[in-house]
């Protein structure tokens, strides 16, 4: 076990990262103190002043059911989350002061922090929490929070099935146990390895009981900041609190925080470096990879970065002709050169992928051997599969995460052109896109980062998942990776996930091109503004010089 | 006259009434049913609803109601002068609207007060001079930048005042308020389209007015040339540009929209694309209602300067 891994395995037993890092013998990134998720204040940090951010000021509906990341920024400085995936991909205690799973993982007991207070003076309790999760694993909610393992397992199928097929499923009875004012515990239907990373998911935040959406109404948080003002495609006002509702003197949890307010003004993201060199914004939500050559031309800016699980799968229905024929799909796969199509599109950013979705940044990280392309080989599988003349495709991709991922397609399109495939590429638009990506048969969706490997494969892989966008099916599968994610221990986890990986690189589901890397930039006057692999904003400890 | 009116107000309405209705049944279908639903809960949250839940979910956000039904209030509504809500502005669509008329007015109103008398003089002069130098260089340029589409001379114009020289800010979000620098780049990218349109027609008019035979009559017997031009060419010559220019208020509306995403100014052409990007359905209808009472109301306006510009058609 390296050191980073053991940060990462202790953190899930619930050990204070800080401790983590002292008992690997490493010196730990400053950590504000104690169990507290947030840097330590920069010596010199000064107090003040606004920040100024570019983004899409998107609108502020329900927290669980958020569908840009950019409403979630808007929220993060209001509402929290029960723990932080940190910009080093580890997970602290937040809301949460410490998780303790059963030895089987189904039986999870979390510590809500104590002395936390909400913007109308009351204080944090677990039944405020299990109010919480109860309403993310309600299947009628329309939350993405259902798709994540934790709040899945806290749901049962009826054993009915809707008129389309899809089986119905309803709230597990004793789910979420209120064993104290602080305490919880959950009794998962099966075992669940993520919950302490399900848990600080974009759509988790925490919302007090007597929230009725809008949010942007009578925002109730219990984070440093207050909404003051929101026009959707315009501006989002945030400013610090320091009165509850009822008049008493707010405590903020989480220490010293610098920024008296933050503000978000729209700008699309193709917008947002041209902005930021007129100095109408201080920083910005993300910089695409095609600019930084005008953001490296902006005097003072900083360029920060960082590698993620961010990904393109360009995957394919396995039951859906001609993709039913496992040679065809092979043939798509050796065809492609998934490190060219990265150096072309990310240059020496962003990390090559290997087709089975997860990425070097996940602790549980099993290296395969580097895919060669073999175009002999693929037009072989071609003729064998009835294709003599060549085979025309169609992928449908929509730019939802920007335009490099048409970019990745169409460097796909000229590889497998060598192997007699003629791959056309569909571009629709970006919202267009939602509605069809689980019905296209050969489609580039994009995917989030996600802290654990095994996350994203539970997510889109697992047999009936809603995610399962390429209805791929295997129980081999299913149960090696039920196996992995019933391991505590990394090591021993990782050895497993050698076979999880192979399967779903042999059975040629996607070309998985490249992990992408996230770029933001700020002005010279920012401090402590880091890239985050998930692309979250977290401001609590950023400061203006 | 009163005629004239009468029916372009009457034809208005039929229109208007013809466009809703086709809006609304474009937006009862089920592929926008769900379109809604992936704007608010996303790709993601939908594929986690079962079907029951879905139509649950449609239900509770009264998507499910019968099309005459939602079409009959919102009729009903608007002929009370309610507009109704913006779902994803969450604000009543007559403020959004109001707005953003008043910003794209104040971009109008410059374009306007600039573009009419550099066009027509320009026009007037190279039609004035045809085949000189001076209507070759005139023509030229006008040629050159209408053929050049707006998003590109937007592109240019960033890069050059805005990055450049650092003159103008690159978009005119106005953060800080309202101001009038902000504006220059959209202005700009308007203008030097609409300006090349303009000074094109008011040459061609002016040129074919030259050539008439009355202007030869006028300079033959005697009279100064300042006066032929003033009062016997021009008049005749600015009857195209001027109904022109009530008509450019109408293709305007359309222009912004690429000139106000472009550089994020807070009008009307923003809100419509916005509201097309989401599928919001209320403020589209209330735009369209807009662009239809201003497209037939350019008309009019144009129709009535050509009348009175015109002793020809003037009505008995």
């Amino acid at each position: 076990m390296d050191r980073r891994e053991f940060i990462r395995f202790a953190a899930l037993l619930g050990v204070a990262a800080g401790t983590a890092y002292a008992m690997a013998g490493m010196s730990a990134p400053a950590m504000a103190g104690g169990t507290l998720p947030f840097p330590a204040a920069e010596p010199g940090a000064k107090r003040g002043g606004k920040l100024r951010i570019g983004e899409m000021v998107a609108r502020m509906e329900d927290p669980a059911t958020y569908n840009w990341n950019e409403m979630a920024n808007q929220t993060r400085p209001i509402l929290e989350y029960l723990t932080l995936v940190g910009p080093d991909n580890v997970v602290r205690p937040m809301l949460m002061e410490s998780w303790k799973p059963s030895a089987d993982l189904k039986t999870w007991t979390l510590q809500v922090r104590s002395g936390v207070m909400w913007h109308n003076g009351e204080n944090l309790t677990a039944e405020h929490v299990a109010w919480n999760i109860r309403r993310w694993s309600d299947p009628a909610l329309g939350s993405s929070n259902l798709g994540l393992s934790t709040f899945a397992a806290l749901t049962e199928y009826t054993g009915d099935k809707d008129s389309k097929g899809q089986a119905v499923r309803r709230p597990l009875k004793n789910g979420v146990e209120v064993l104290d004012s602080h305490t919880l515990r959950l009794n998962l239907g099966k075992p669940v390895l993520s919950v302490a990373e399900d848990c600080g998911e974009f759509c988790t935040l925490v919302v007090h009981p007597s929230f009725k959406a809008p949010l942007s109404h009578n925002p109730i948080g219990t984070g440093a900041y207050t909404l003051a003002e929101l026009r959707v495609g315009d501006r989002c006002i945030l400013k610090r609190i320091t009165k509850t509702t009822d008049g008493a003197d707010f405590h903020y949890w989480g220490g010293e925080v610098f920024l008296d307010e933050i503000h978000f003004y729209h700008y699309e993201q193709e917008n947002q470096t041209a902005a930021l060199a007129s100095g109408s914004v201080d920083a910005i939500y993300e910089l695409p990879v095609e600019q930084i050559e005008l953001a490296r031309s902006i005097p003072g800016a900083q360029i920060l970065s960082v590698e993620t699980a961010q990904t393109l799968c360009c995957r394919m229905q396995v039951d859906v002709k001609p993709f039913d024929d496992i040679r065809v799909r092979r043939a798509v796969v050796k065809a492609a050169d998934n490190a060219a199509i990265k150096k072309l599109v990310f240059g020496e950013h962003g990390l090559v992928a290997g087709n089975f979705h997860v990425a070097p940044v996940h602790p549980e990280y099993f290296p395969l051997p580097p895919l060669a392309r073999d175009v002999a080989g693929a037009k072989q599988l071609l003729r064998d599969a009835g294709y003599d003349k060549g085979i025309d495709l169609n992928i449908v991709v929509g730019n939802n995460d920007g335009p490099w991922q048409q970019a990745a397609c169409e460097a796909l399109r000229d590889q497998v052109k060598e192997a007699g495939i003629n791959l056309a590429v569909t571009v629709v638009p970006a919202t267009k896109f939602w509605e069809i990506w689980r019905k296209v048969p050969f489609g580039a969706t994009s995917w989030a980062h996600r802290p654990l490997g095994t996350m994203a494969l539970a997510q889109a892989y697992r047999t009936g998942a809603s995610w399962n966008e390429s209805h791929f099916s295997d129980p081999e599968f299913d149960q090696a990776l039920s196996d992995a994610e019933a391991t505590i221990d990394i090591p021993t986890r990782k050895a497993k996930m050698q076979k999880v990986e192979k399967i779903l690189q042999d059975a040629a589901v996607v070309v998985q091109p490249m992990w992408r890397p996230v770029f933001i930039l700020a002005s010279a006057k920012v401090h402590g503004y880091k890239a985050h692999p998930a692309r979250q904003m977290q401001l609590t400890k950023v400061w203006l010089s | 006259m009163g005629n004239l009116i009468v029916r372009r107000v009457t034809q208005m309405l039929l229109i208007m009434l013809t466009v809703s209705l086709l809006l609304f049944a474009i937006f009862d279908s089920d592929q926008f049913r769900e379109k809604a639903a992936v704007a608010e809960l996303g790709g993601f949250g939908v594929a986690t609803l079962s079907d029951s839940d879905y139509h649950e979910w449609l239900e509770r956000k009264g998507l499910n109601a019968p099309f005459l039904s939602r079409y009959g209030q919102w009729l009903r509504s608007v002929l009370h002068g309610e507009l109704g809500r913006s779902n994803e502005k969450d604000i009543a669509v007559s403020a959004l609207l109001g707005e953003s008329l008043a910003n794209t007015a104040i971009l109008a109103f410059f374009v306007f007060l600039i573009m009419i008398p550099v066009s027509l003089a320009l026009g007037v002069l190279a039609g004035m001079n045809a085949g000189s130098p001076v209507d070759r260089v005139i023509s030229v340029v006008a040629v050159f930048t209408t053929s050049i589409p707006q998003i590109a001379t937007a592109v240019l114009l960033t890069v050059i005042l805005g990055l450049g020289l650092g003159w103008v800010p690159t978009k005119s979000a106005m953060t800080d308020g309202w101001s009038f620098r902000a504006l220059v780049l959209p202005l700009l990218t308007l203008l030097l389209y609409d300006i090349g349109y303009l000074v094109r027609m008011t040459r061609a008019a002016m040129t074919e007015v030259m050539a008439s035979q009355y202007i030869r009559t006028a300079v033959l017997k005697g009279l100064p040339y300042r006066r032929v031009i003033l009062r016997h060419a021009l008049r005749n010559a600015l009857i195209v540009p001027v109904t022109l220019i009530f008509l450019e208020l109408n293709g305007l509306l359309s222009q912004v929209v690429v000139v106000e995403v472009f550089f994020q100014y807070a009008g009307f052409g923003r809100m419509l694309f916005d509201a097309a990007n989401f599928g919001d359905i209320q403020v589209l209808q209330a735009a369209t209602l807009v662009a239809v009472c201003v497209a037939v109301g350019s008309q009019l306006l144009s129709d009535a300067a050509y009348v009175f510009l015109n002793p020809r058609v003037r009505f008995a």
